[in-house]
Parts: C-alpha cells; sequence; structure tokens
C-alpha cells in the first residue's frame, strides 16, 4: 500500500512547511497499532512460553472479527473526507444480510445474481440519501439517520420480523454451497476470506483516493466546497456519489456477514456506525473534512481490534476495553485539532 | 400447569450422580473421560462467552454462574460479553479457544452464527456446554451439552395460566413481544398464543414489539389502552416490559393483569411485583448457572466420560399463592 504524502489539491491552498506534528497525525493510526501490538507482544499471556498474542490464528481472528467494520470504515472515510457522515451503514448492512437471505433462500438465485443484486440495492440506497441531501441541501446528519431507521424497516419487512437461516445445499430453499466460502479460512486454513475481502476493498479503495482525479476531488469538496466549485469541480455529484460507495460497502459487509454466519437478520450491524466512524477518526480522518488517509482508517480498524483481543485475552472487562477506546479517540482527535490550529484553520 | 405444581428438574443432576456411579462401579472405566486432563485437584479456567451483558436476565445468569463457580476452588471463570453482536460473540469464543480454555460455556445470542465457532471449539478439544440457547446440531455430538429453559413451554404455560386461571371468562387480551425477529421472542409469542387457544372467549386485540425494553413497552401498552380500553390482561414476554406495562396502566389509571416472564430476584424483579400485587404472575426462566457449574465439575473434576447432553430446567409459575415465599430463594 502507499504511504505517499498527500496534500489536498484545493485551489486555495497555504503554503506549507513540514510540521513534525502533522507527519505524527499522518501516520497516528500506524503508530498506534505498532504500540498496540507492541503492547499485545509484552503482556500477551503465554502458554508453555509460547506468545498467544501473535500466534497466527489469533492474528487470523483479530483480523477477521473487523472485516465487516472495516469495509463499512473504508466507505465511511471517503464521505467523512467530503465533511460528511453517513448513520446508515449498520442498518444497510443489516438489510443486506437479509436481502441476501431471501433472495437465496426463498428466491433460488444464483450467487452471482445474488451477490450483484445486494451490491446494486446499497449502493441505490446510498445513492438516494445523498441525492436527498444534495438537492434539499439537507444535512447528511439527518438525511442518514431517517436512513438507518428506513434501513431496519425495510429489513423487518424483508425478513418478515423473522431471522433467515442459510441452508446450503443444491435444490430449492438452499443456498449455492460456494456462498459458504466466507465463513472459510485459505492458505492452509489460517486467512480468513472475510478479511480477504476487506483487504481487496481497502486496496481498490486506497488507489480510488489516492491516485484518481475522483479522489482529489474528494478532497477537494471536503476542503473548501466554494473553492471546488468555483474550479470546476461537480460538487454535487462527488456528495452523491460517496454517499452510494458507502451504501455499496454496507452492502458488501452484509453479503460478507450472511455468508460468514449463514444468517440474516434485520438487527445485525446495530452500531457499526459508530465503531466505523471510530476507525476513521483514529486513523487521523478529520469531520471537518479535507483531510484524511485511507491506510489511517484500515491501521485504526485493527487497532481496535487487536486492543479488543489482548484486553480479553488477559480477562480485562468490556468496560476497560471502552474505556480505552474512548481514551484514543480522544487523544486522536486532540492531535488533529493541535496541527489545525498550527496551520491556522481555526478550529 | 397448576400452581402448585411446582417442579424442579433433577434430572440432569439424577443423571449425573448416575454417570458418576456407574463410574465408581467400575463399569464405565473403559470409555475415556471428556477431558485428559481432568483432576480433582487441577486448576481449570472456564471461559463463559456471554450474549449481551446490557440484558438484566442475563447480569442475573452471569451473579449465578459466578456465585457457583467461587463454590469451587479449582475454577477460574471468565466471562465474556458478546454485547448482542454475533460477530464479536464469535471473535470471543475464538479468542477463548486461542487461550485454550478447559471448558466453554455460551449462551449464543443466534443458533446459526456461532454453530462454526462452537465447531472449532469442540475440534480443538474443549467440551461445550450451551446455556439457555442452542447452536445448529446435536447436544453430545455437535456441544457436549445443552442446559436451559424453554421457551415456548414457559410461554404456553403462561397462555394456559391465562386461559384458566386469570381470565376464565374470556376477555380482551395484549401482548408484548422481544425484539422481533429474535428466537426467543419468537418462541415466546407463539407459546403465550397457544396457550391462550385452550379458552376461545379470550381474543387477542393488540400485539407489539418493545424490544425487551421497559420504556419501550411503557409506550407501547399506553397506546394499546388507547385503543381498546377493555384490555383485560396483558402477557409481557420479559419482566422489564412488565414493569413498563404497569406504569402505563397506572398512568391511565386502568387495572390490568400483567404476567412477565423471567421471575427476576431482587427489588426491581418480578417476584416481588407479584408479591406486592402489582403483577397478577410471572413466569421464572431458570438460568441454569448452578446446573452448569455442577456438569464442569463431573466433566473436570471427576473425570465423568459423558454427561447428559439435554437438560431442561423447568418453569415455575410466580403467583399470589407463593410470590411471598419465593423472595427468599
Amino acid at each position: 500500500m502507499s504511504e505517499q504524502q498527500i496534500t489536498s489539491s484545493s485551489p486555495i491552498q497555504p503554503v506549507k512547511r513540514i510540521d513534525p506534528l502533522a507527519v505524527i497525525v499522518r501516520f497516528q493510526s500506524l503508530i498506534g497499532l505498532v504500540l498496540v501490538f507492541t503492547g499485545g507482544i509484552i503482556f500477551s499471556p503465554r502458554r508453555h512460553g509460547v506468545i498467544l498474542f501473535i500466534q497466527p490464528d489469533n492474528i487470523a481472528n483479530i483480523v477477521r472479527a473487523v472485516s465487516e467494520t472495516g469495509i463499512i470504515a473504508i466507505g465511511m472515510t471517503f464521505v467523512i473526507i467530503t465533511a460528511g457522515i453517513d448513520l446508515s451503514v449498520g442498518a444497510t448492512l443489516g438489510l443486506a444480510s437479509v436481502v441476501t437471505a431471501t433472495l437465496m433462500v426463498s428466491g433460488g438465485f444464483g450467487l452471482i445474481t445474488t451477490v450483484l443484486a445486494v451490491l446494486l440495492m446499497g449502493t441505490c440506497f446510498g445513492l438516494v440519501q445523498g441525492a436527498i441531501s444534495s438537492k434539499f441541501r439537507l444535512e447528511a446528519f439527518i438525511v442518514t439517520l431517517a436512513g438507518l431507521q428506513a434501513a431496519r424497516g425495510l429489513a423487518l419487512v424483508v425478513s418478515g420480523n423473522q431471522y433467515i437461516n442459510i441452508s446450503y445445499g443444491d435444490g430449492p430453499g438452499l443456498a449455492p454451497p460456494i456462498f459458504a466460502v466466507l465463513g472459510g479460512r485459505l492458505f492452509g486454513n489460517v486467512v480468513p476470506v472475510a478479511t480477504i475481502v476487506f483487504l481487496i476493498f481497502a486496496c481498490i479503495a486506497t488507489l480510488a483516493l489516492n491516485t484518481t482525479r475522483f479522489g482529489r476531488y474528494v478532497y477537494a469538496v471536503g476542503g473548501n466546497e466554494r473553492a471546488a466549485r468555483i474550479s470546476g469541480v461537480p460538487v454535487s455529484a462527488i456528495k452523491i456519489a460517496v454517499y452510494a460507495i458507502t451504501g455499496f460497502a454496507s452492502a458488501l459487509a452484509g453479503i460478507v456477514h450472511a455468508g460468514q454466519f449463514n444468517f440474516g437478520s434485520a438487527n445485525d450491524g446495530t452500531g457499526y456506525e459508530l465503531t466505523a466512524i471510530a476507525a476513521v477518526v483514529i486513523g487521523g480522518t478529520s469531520l471537518f473534512g479535507g483531510s484524511g488517509s485511507m491506510v489511517g482508517t484500515i491501521a485504526g480498524t485493527i487497532m481496535l481490534g487487536a486492543l479488543a483481543n489482548i484486553l480479553q485475552l488477559n480477562n480485562i472487562t468490556p468496560a476497560m476495553q471502552l474505556l480505552a477506546t474512548a481514551a484514543i479517540i480522544v487523544l486522536a482527535a486532540v492531535l488533529q485539532s493541535l496541527v489545525r490550529r498550527r496551520e491556522g484553520l481555526g478550529r | 400447569m397448576t400452581q402448585n405444581a411446582l417442579r424442579f428438574s433433577n434430572a440432569g443432576r439424577m443423571a449425573l450422580l448416575a454417570g458418576s456411579c456407574l463410574c465408581i462401579a467400575g463399569v464405565a472405566q473403559a470409555a475415556d473421560p471428556l477431558v485428559k486432563a481432568c483432576a480433582k485437584d487441577g486448576e481449570f479456567v472456564i471461559g463463559f462467552s456471554q450474549a449481551n451483558n446490557a440484558e438484566p436476565y442475563r447480569q442475573h445468569v452471569n451473579d449465578e454462574l459466578e456465585t457457583a463457580a467461587k463454590a469451587v476452588p479449582q475454577f477460574t471463570l471468565q466471562i465474556a460479553d458478546g454485547a448482542g453482536n454475533v460477530n464479536t460473540q464469535t471473535s470471543q469464543v475464538d479468542n477463548f479457544i486461542t487461550q485454550k480454555v478447559d471448558l466453554l460455556l455460551i449462551s449464543p445470542f443466534e443458533a446459526a452464527p456461532l454453530t462454526p465457532a462452537v465447531k472449532r471449539a469442540m475440534d480443538a478439544g474443549i467440551p461445550v456446554i450451551e446455556l439457555d440457547r442452542k447452536t445448529n446440531g446435536e447436544a453430545g455430538k455437535d456441544y457436549t451439552a445443552f442446559i436451559g429453559g424453554d421457551n415456548y413451554k414457559i410461554a404456553l404455560a403462561a397462555g394456559e395460566y391465562t386461559s384458566k386461571t386469570l381470565l376464565p371468562d374470556g376477555g380482551e387480551a395484549a401482548v408484548l413481544e422481544g425484539l422481533p425477529s429474535s428466537t426467543p421472542a419468537v418462541e415466546r409469542l407463539n407459546g403465550f398464543k397457544d396457550g391462550v387457544k385452550a379458552n376461545s372467549k379470550i381474543q387477542i386485540v393488540a400485539e407489539q414489539a418493545a424490544d425487551w425494553l421497559p420504556d419501550k413497552a411503557q409506550t407501547a401498552f399506553a397506546a394499546m389502552l388507547q385503543a381498546h380500553p377493555d384490555i383485560k390482561m396483558v402477557y409481557a414476554s420479559n419482566d422489564m416490559m412488565a414493569a413498563g406495562a404497569l406504569l402505563a396502566a397506572k398512568g391511565a389509571g386502568k387495572s390490568v393483569k400483567i404476567i412477565g416472564t423471567d421471575g427476576l430476584p431482587g427489588p426491581a424483579g418480578g417476584i416481588e411485583a407479584v408479591a406486592k400485587g402489582d403483577w397478577s404472575a410471572t413466569f421464572t426462566y431458570p438460568t441454569g448457572g448452578k446446573e452448569a457449574i455442577d456438569m464442569a465439575k463431573s466433566i473436570l473434576l471427576d473425570c465423568a466420560s459423558s454427561v447428559e447432553p439435554t437438560v431442561t430446567v423447568d418453569t415455575t409459575a410466580i403467583t399470589p399463592e407463593n410470590a411471598k415465599q419465593m423472595m427468599g430463594k
């Protein structure tokens, strides 16, 4: 993955000195990830001299557990860089999981058709939210809050208030067995397939944000919307597109969820929006828009997973896990704010 | 079930007793113990993967398990909170497997999603006792044993109690359902409906989901009372929602017969509410905590080669007749 310095291509660009603090913030989540891993190794319980934390199986557990929220956080990064927010992602995951299960189990649709249909549905769901927010100049917070309720409601309607189990086989009411591969592991039964999906998506998203015109536009819209408009950036289209991306990402996460757990439920994915936002913020992306990094988000996601893992291996209560996460979020936000102040951006 | 037919399932314990007797008699010597490292004086870690600590009932399960485990000096109990999320719970089971706990207790948040994780534990040679909720498969084969109540039967008992004792002359009834599309919510709803079928004069005029939460139950039941002022009784799928229904009835100035489910102990629990006369009844949902630790003892300390695969702990009807005496238990 590239770790090149990304400079926002907003036309009104103050001349930057290299600020050591800014460098720390750029790589804060990578630094955090290294720290958590170091701590993990130091504090890991041992069995017969073997450090449990860095066993391949344990690392696989960590990256498997964060794959769904990771996929969502990647989509969320685009939105937050444009200074927006998407609260509907967790509910969209739930909706996608029930639609996936329904299409394959009661609809009798094949794997490819189902996956494409669900991804299209998620993309459209995001697209509609982006369009409403852009056309009526509504706060994304409000529109996606409504989107959250709508997605949960639709999921309950689709599933008829029942959870849907996915059984595999050949025949009516059975899903194609290949779909269960999402719950499996490859490469010597170590690397979870869910993680592979997450990493592929992460690579594509990183390239899109760092190397394409679209990526530059996303930064431009978040950095200074007026300036972007004047210099010919299709602001509305970009704003709509980033919500389509979160919709797509949530649907992808929902498919991974259904395949991992052989199950679709309207309640699944509850609270994922907040986990994703936490990962994005820890990754160094500012909620004020205009700056942020995809690699940071990915590192932030894995860091939160590693933290949860090492705390549980040491039998430390969930309460401490929440408090530790809170401290990390505040620290990440404070670091950012210091940098912004130095750059004379005020807030 | 009649009010005075209080039954406590001893089947499980009897079976364990019988099992250990067999061992002593030397009949089952040929069979390998379930856990090779079992020993009377060993030190064992038991991991409990709880579905969601946020539910008061599950906190009560944790308390009972901790109490039972503390009484066994050889046991250390670790509780992980799945926080109502199948993904989190799966990763916590994986972590217990990494730690190589000696025995896994689990209340799966949902059946199918946790089935692969339970299989991984069994494949790693860790016995799995499922508490309150099952994963898919067969007890004794895909997991070591199941201990728990039967949601459907408990709700059925509440329905039958309503038909015979509470509203023998019929009338309008209402139902507050748990979280829609969750297994216990569906089972309790169906059980109650089947139970009141015994009395054709009872009509269920309103059904609302309140997600197990008292505040949502209060709002939902207040609206039901507006729409159907003649509601005579309400069945709440858990004690928390029954507490909410009581507030709504008081607010509307109506006297409505309330049945809860779970029979939680303590000052805010259902047993006390029945004893005070606020509710008509509640049906306990026994935790099985003590039975689970007893089973862990027979596996880890007594080197049992097999255990009873399914232990059903029966519900107790908490009614005005027995509520006061049950409070001290």
